[in-house]
């Protein structure tokens, strides 16, 4: 299967993505129209566009190729449940006992090629090496003795010897006997051409869908007391325990689904903070979900069926308690699910958690992230910096000002209707606007404006972070801004 | 003779304590708050207040909790939509182990508040060694089951050099306190050698530094002073 990328400013100009190596740019791969130019993977970028002034090209992306790999691999367990990976562009698809759901070996392989939704060439053989080679080296014909030698995917030396040999296609090398080839060619020669004529195996290593974590209960008479279900729940919360303790995992979201005897289905979901597979947490954080329910459950004649899913799991290793006796551990949890608990009853972003950022201004050297997601970050040493107010305001409270110089401390200010008088002051700390952040901000005038800070106290003796809002000279209508109390 | 005054009571772990100012001294009751209240070292603090109800929006800066010995990190803010949440939050939190204080945030009348939901907090601050603050910004004081009832307002600072406005300060009265004498005043300095608030009227405090702000008159390039090189004896 070949890639080919989007957004090229043209849809009709060929196309090439192409990559550095060594000290030139070579073309990695290319589109039909790049390749009936005459061009060919490994020229060199100033060769192609040569022969091909129109081309446009695109940086490959290896990684990006393999995941987009991973994607289809995952998207063709539809057709079969053995997809192997052929790196770097193929997939191998088992498809023994599959292709009569789809009608057939073309019809599936035309389903196929439409879900991966790229061009691409497909092959079919009795083994997996076979239908690889009729796939990359076959064009038309589905018999594998017609095909080159290129197709056993030597190297080049063996390719050379059996060239000169006057062997070009895989019929030639099959009539000759085993041993002579061996002999002359090398081992692998043989081993390849056995593979492919199926004498010997060419086995697959299946990607393997991980099972899902899920438990269900069905009653055979409905039930309809909350307190049932919940005993079902926790049952069933269990189950899923022990299949995530296997596996070594803890749930980050929990979904519960009730399905009532009349086919009504209410969903109840929940997320934690941390992994976790403790029944007792995740039945907690269950009823609080219950309990913050805008409209209750209504178990109408009853329920049916429960079924529970984790579809967000993460790592989660068996911790050893500390010699003394985990009361730190004790602690950190307690706080943890206090987290998830509010999280559940309040919603998740309304408990927060302050996190430092390696900005300048003020307001935004610090930011509010939900608790569930916050790192533990360390907060940057603040001796030798000038000292912060412990309250910001959010945003600046605007003030009428008199300084007694045009760019001097402010000497009394009106805020919320009353007159303070400064006693105090100190500064300017000069703040600069971030101009790097700013498109055009390294042109004079286009980083927006520089805020001089000064640490102010009235006469009530109450302390204040005043700044003004632009440089005296540079700037008109020049304003002034409480941004913060001082303890 | 004056009478020396009382030494300062600290707002014990395991106890409920209220505190009351107005809006514009909110950030020196806080302070008065988060450095006088007894925290377990490591445990959890957390901060809960209902942004609505504020009528001057601010937000905690990490910075100034660094500066009065905090760690922001420690500090968990819960915003909750009504007062009444605020409440079951506060009284959730300081149900659980690990947090080492609940500061509850709560501006003017404040009705949820009384003496049940008051001797409940206690009874979880009781169980939990969490030292439960209560702050009343802009509210009447009303009797509850509290340890300290206190009022705090900013009180004029000591200048540092070149007339700046000095570390903090505050004048804090003990309104109530259970078993206790109440009605005491103190003015209170902020000791930056050692990180916490000192009675004024036994601390007088030796500026030998000047703030940050100000570009410090240094011989040598600062990072020279450990170098035994340029050491002047």
């Amino acid at each position: 299967m070949r890639r080919t990328i989007p957004d090229a400013a043209s849809p009709d100009a060929p196309l090439a993505l192409v990559t550095r190596t060594g000290n030139a740019l070579r073309l990695a791969a290319l589109d039909a129209q790049a390749q009936s130019q005459g061009l060919v993977a490994g020229m060199t970028l100033a060769d192609a566009r040569a022969r091909c002034p129109t081309l446009a090209t695109c940086a490959a992306d290896p990684e990006a190729d393999a995941r987009e790999l991973d994607r289809l691999a995952v998207a063709m367990r539809r057709f079969t449940p053995m997809v192997a990976l052929d790196p770097p562009d193929g997939l191998i698809l088992d498809i023994s006992g599959c292709a009569h759901l789809f009608g057939g070996e073309k019809a599936l392989a035309r389903a196929a090629r439409r879900e991966a939704g790229y061009a691409s060439r497909c092959g079919f053989g009795p083994n997996a090496t076979a239908a690889r080679a009729l796939a990359r080296h076959g064009g038309k014909n589905s018999d594998v003795h017609a095909l080159p030698v290129t197709a056993l995917d030597l190297d080049d030396r063996a390719l050379a010897a059996l060239r000169r040999a006057g062997l070009r296609t895989i019929g030639d090398l099959a009539r000759r006997p085993m041993s002579m080839i061996a002999a002359r060619f090398g081992e692998q020669t043989v081993t390849r051409l056995r593979q492919i004529l199926g004498e010997a195996a060419s086995p697959i290593a299946p990607r393997r869908a991980e099972t899902p974590i899920r438990a269900h209960a069905r009653f055979p008479e409905p039930i309809a007391r909350t307190d049932d279900v919940m005993d079902v729940i926790e049952h069933l919360l269990t189950e899923a325990a022990r299949q995530m303790e296997e596996r070594r995992i803890g749930g980050r979201r929990f979904l519960v689904r009730l399905i009532r005897s009349d086919g009504a289905r209410r969903d109840l979901a929940i997320e934690t903070a941390q992994p976790v597979r403790d029944p007792a947490a995740v039945l907690r954080l269950l009823r609080e979900r219950i309990d913050t329910l805008a409209d209750p459950i209504d178990p109408g004649f009853g329920f049916d069926s429960v079924h529970l899913a984790v579809p967000w799991t993460e790592p989660l290793a068996d911790r050893q308690r500390s010699l003394d006796g985990g009361a730190q551990e004790a602690a950190r949890e307690g706080v943890t699910a206090l987290i998830d608990r509010l999280g559940v009853r309040l919603g998740p972003q309304r408990i927060r958690r302050l996190q430092p950022r390696d900005r300048h201004l003020p307001e935004a050297a610090q930011r509010l992230v939900p608790a569930a997601q916050a790192a533990a970050a360390g907060w940057p040493p603040t001796d030798g910096r000038p000292p912060r107010p412990l309250l910001l305001f959010d945003p600046p409270q605007s003030v009428a000002v008199i300084a007694g110089v045009p760019d001097g401390p402010p000497q009394r200010f009106r805020w919320r209707g009353r007159l303070h008088e400064v006693v105090l002051a100190e500064g300017p700390e000069r703040i600069a606007a971030e101009w790097w952040r700013r498109q055009g901000g390294h042109h004079a005038g286009g980083a927006g404006r520089t805020r001089d800070y000064y640490r102010i106290e009235d006469s009530d003796g109450r302390r204040y972070w005043m700044f003004r809002h632009g440089l005296f000279g540079q700037e008109a209508d020049i304003g002034w801004y409480l941004h913060g109390l001082f303890a | 003779m004056p009478q020396q005054p009382a030494p300062l009571p600290a707002l014990e772990a395991g106890q409920l304590h209220e505190i009351h100012a107005e809006g514009e001294d909110r950030a020196a009751a806080l302070a008065f708050a988060l450095a006088m209240g007894v925290f377990a070292p490591d445990g959890a603090i957390v901060a809960l207040r209902v942004p609505g109800r504020s009528r001057l929006p601010t937000l905690f800066s990490g910075d100034g909790l660094a500066l009065l010995g905090l760690d922001p990190a420690r500090l968990t803010l819960v915003e909750p939509a009504s007062e009444i949440d605020m409440l079951r939050a506060g009284l959730d939190a300081a149900r659980c182990a690990g947090v080492a204080a609940v500061l509850i945030e709560s501006e003017g009348r404040f009705a949820d508040y009384d003496l049940t939901a008051s001797r409940r907090l206690v009874l979880a601050a009781e169980a939990s060694r969490a030292c439960v603050i209560l702050l009343r910004v802009d509210a009447e004081p009303r009797s509850s089951a509290a340890r300290t009832r206190w009022t705090v307002a900013s009180a004029p600072s000591v200048p540092l050099e070149a007339d700046a406005p000095g570390w903090p300060a505050i004048d804090a009265e003990l309104l109530r306190c259970r078993g206790g004498p109440a009605g005491t005043r103190w003015r209170l300095i902020w000791d930056m050698d050692h990180g916490c608030f000192r009675d004024a009227a036994r601390f007088q405090p030796q500026w030998e530094t000047m703030p940050g702000a100000v570009v410090p008159f240094l011989g040598l390039r600062a990072d020279a002073a450990d170098d035994p090189r340029r050491r002047v004896a």
